[in-house]
């Protein structure tokens, strides 16, 4: 898919990526001023905003018939069975262990874990070869009672990126409509997530597809992070404390902001329902954003319950992180896939993605 | 063209630390043909009959008709030859004094029955003499794909050292397919099954020996009934496992395990003979290293092979599973067919001990066959264990070793204490 070529129609603004129409002379959501259709330019010229690059090839392909690569227990040639011929494994199906590397500071693993059937959670990032410089990292995790919803949060996380990597968000050059447009785009990039899980619906679904949604732009030190649902966004830098860049739409969250400890709401028998999703029976999917400037080393984690579910609080998970980073050369590939296996080996049960960046 | 499936019965699920995974493969053939007739290769079949001096002249008699009734169901164009033993071996038909085979027609047929009726009881009794010569005959054919022989002995082996007799066996061992039978109560059943064991064949006793011609017969229509001239079980198991081992289970017990060859490091082969439309049940066993909950595995690739080409395959699978509920299930199939081996052994160690007048041993072992053909429902064994025990309880296996025993009874017991029967579905 040409990402470039669909971002040159007359439908999102070239300065923020929001939704506009023909007849609009100023963009509704940053107000920037729109050219002409009239002129005949594409509304965002690739040549001077570049947008951030999506090489198809480092999008795996995660679809039923996609050829197995080696076992992942022991690299032997997986039989036409399915099995790992030297070592008997059941070789995972692509869409059940996947990770993209789009630039080498930049990275995600996303996992079927350990007690679910299938992988419901879905991962899709882009960013800029200049480390520090542009990233973006989208999760869905698919709600496992509802139907399809594997292959709903996939498309659904994979659409919102299309849209991200379309702007190269400017607004009107100030700090305020900096955020503003990037707001804007998070906002479209969940407005298309959600279609994208509609169209992944079937109409008389007696259990329509649903997921959640957390989505972090970090363009030159800034960092918006927008969430619907309960995948979560943190900064880790390395020489301050540790933040959270999101609040759940959770039970759990609704109890901790009445006061209710945080381990205590977390394990409760309602700790995991969500209260507002992605999908056709979704109350309103408008991302919660938080807007943060970062200067400075660090992490920047985005990932879903099956990781936070084994550590929730900011801190110490910031400590995991680190620990994990240090122990395998600070890679970002190496470290995403060390905490899989380091929430697979606290039981895995639930699906887990981690996207990192390294800043 | 003949078609194998294999499907697999087994409980997948193992316990957290679990590592011994069991299943069931049923290989079951349709369309196999006639023997020597589908283009792979031509039949082979020998008669072989005892004609030693404890035969007499009626016994003689009997066994040259039944060989007659034999020739009678060979098909045309199979290869074949008649081979009389005592304690040397003669070939008795084609009259040649080196080994040859001739092809079956309406000549050679009539040829054979003439050669059989000029059989006279005289000598003593060396089998393996027998089965080298056969050997040495079906060697003499090279298009031959399928040799196929039936033995009949009515005496021990006294005029060759069981020694002989064990080398003679491994040297034929691979060469052809033999079922045995014993006329009469004055054979060792211990010795002649394992000549049938090794040559992949039956072994089952004829009491009397007007009961020849009907079985001798029954014999060569299963050979002729055979398309499939020779097939391999190929078990895989994934490296570091251990295949504990390779059982058929029915129609009969017969450990495989021992005639392993290897075909790569993780796979080996294990010779099953001829196929005809029929269906045989194998009990595999695989020891794993134990993986973590919720992880799969293949433990087995279970595969018949003709030739090189794998015609048939069920897989084994492993699942570690915190779930009580599924791990504790034990299959059907391998319950069944575990109590039917034990049933097998308990006989046949029954039986030793009561031959050694271990009384204690015999009562036991005997007792618990009584139990297994009970809860397997194998109410053959049981009427045949009735022959020799008097049952006190089925249920515990409390039994009496009967004071008199028809010889010939206890012998039916023991050759046919292999035979299982079928799971219930």
């Amino acid at each position: 898919m040409d990402v470039a070529m669909t971002s040159t129609t007359r439908t999102v603004c070239p300065s923020c990526g929001g939704p506009i129409s023909d007849a609009d002379l100023f963009c509704e959501a940053c107000g920037a001023e729109l050219a002409p259709a009239a002129l005949g330019k594409p509304a965002i010229d690739t040549d001077t905003e570049p947008t951030i690059e999506l090489n198809p090839a480092a999008v795996p392909d995660l679809s039923e018939g996609a050829a197995p690569g080696p076992c992942r227990s022991c690299g032997g040639v997986v039989g036409a069975d399915g099995y790992c011929q030297t070592c008997g494994t059941k070789a995972s199906k692509p869409r059940d262990h996947f990770s993209e590397q789009p630039a080498p500071w930049v990275a995600a693993v996303c996992d079927r874990g350990i007690r679910h059937s299938r992988n419901e959670d879905a991962v899709a990032i882009a960013a800029d070869a200049e480390p520090g410089s542009r990233a973006l990292l989208v999760v869905c995790d698919g709600v496992s009672s509802s139907l399809d919803s594997d292959v709903a949060s996939l498309a659904a996380a994979r659409a919102a990126r299309e849209v991200l990597v379309a702007g190269h968000a400017q607004g009107m050059g100030t700090e305020s409509s900096r955020n503003a447009a990037v707001v804007a785009r998070l906002t479209a990039a969940a407005d298309a997530a959600n279609d994208a899980v509609l169209a992944n619906t079937s109409p008389d679904s007696p259990n329509p597809a649903s997921c959640t949604f957390v989505a972090t732009v970090l363009e030159d030190g800034l960092l918006v992070a927008g969430v619907v649902g309960d995948s979560r966004a943190y900064w880790f830098p390395d020489n301050a404390e540790a933040v959270g860049l999101t609040v759940d739409d959770s039970w759990a969250a609704e109890l901790i902001a009445t006061g209710v400890p945080r381990h205590e709401a977390e394990t409760g028998p309602q700790a995991h329902a969500i209260t507002r999703w992605l999908g056709k029976d979704a109350p309103d999917h408008t991302p919660r954003t938080t807007t943060l400037n970062v200067s400075g080393p660090g992490w920047l984690l985005v990932c879903s319950d099956g990781l936070w579910n084994y550590c929730s609080e900011a801190a110490p998970l910031a400590d995991l992180v680190r620990q994990t980073a240090a122990a395998h050369g600070g890679e970002p590939l190496a470290t995403s896939s060390a905490l899989v296996d380091w929430a697979n080996a606290q039981g895995g049960q639930d699906n887990i993605t981690v996207a990192l960046a390294r800043l | 063209m003949a078609e194998f499936t294999a499907s697999v019965y087994q409980n997948e699920f193992l316990p957290d630390g679990g590592t011994d995974v069991h299943a069931i493969v049923t290989v079951a053939c349709t369309g196999a043909g006639a023997a020597g007739q589908s283009g792979s290769g031509d039949a082979g079949e020998i008669i072989i009959v005892d004609t030693s001096g404890s035969m007499g002249a009626d016994g003689v008699r009997a066994a040259a008709y039944a060989a007659q009734t034999a020739l009678d169901q060979i098909l045309d164009g199979v290869w074949f030859a008649v081979i009389s033993g005592n304690d040397r071996a003669q070939l008795a038909f084609p009259p040649s004094p080196e080994p040859v085979m001739v092809k079956m027609d309406q000549f050679t047929r009539q040829a054979a029955k003439d050669a059989v009726a000029r059989f006279y009881a005289d000598g003593g009794t060396a089998m393996g003499t027998w089965l080298r010569l056969a050997a040495r005959v079906f060697a003499t054919v090279p298009s031959l794909t399928q040799k196929h022989a039936i033995l009949l002995t009515d005496g021990e082996n006294q005029h060759e050292t069981p020694e002989v007799l064990t080398a003679t066996i491994e040297a034929v061992t691979g060469q052809f397919q033999c079922d045995c039978r014993g006329v009469g109560v004055a054979w060792q059943v211990a010795e002649v099954r394992r000549i049938a064991t090794a040559l992949l064949g039956t072994v089952d006793i004829i009491p009397a020996p007007d009961q020849l011609a009907a079985e001798f017969s029954k014999l060569i229509r299963q050979a002729m009934s055979k398309g499939v001239a020779a097939a391999d079980m190929r078990v895989w198991a994934p490296q570091g496992a251990q295949v504990l081992f390779v059982r058929q289970v029915a129609p009969n017990v017969d450990d495989l395990t021992s005639r392993r060859t290897e075909v790569n490091a993780l796979t080996g082969s294990y010779p099953t003979g001829s196929w005809g439309d029929e269906s045989r049940d194998y009990h595999v066993a695989v020891r794993l290293a134990a993986k973590g909950i919720g992880q799969e595995q293949l433990a087995a690739r279970v595969q018949l092979a003709i030739g090189e080409q794998v015609v048939a395959q069920g897989l084994v699978r492993a699942l570690w599973s915190s779930d009580e509920g599924l791990t504790t299930r034990i299959s059907p199939e391998v319950a069944h067919y575990t109590g039917q081996t034990e049933l097998a052994d308990a006989i046949q160690e029954g039986l030793a001990a009561k031959a050694a007048g271990d009384t204690a041993t015999a009562t036991t072992k005997l007792g618990r066959a009584v139990q297994l053909a009970a809860q397997t429902g194998n109410e053959e064994a049981t009427s045949r264990l009735r022959k020799v025990v008097d049952i006190d309880d089925q249920d515990t296996g409390t039994v009496r070793l009967k004071r008199s025993v028809e010889k010939a009874d206890e012998m039916a017991l023991d050759t046919a204490s292999t035979k299982t029967t079928r799971v219930k579905k």
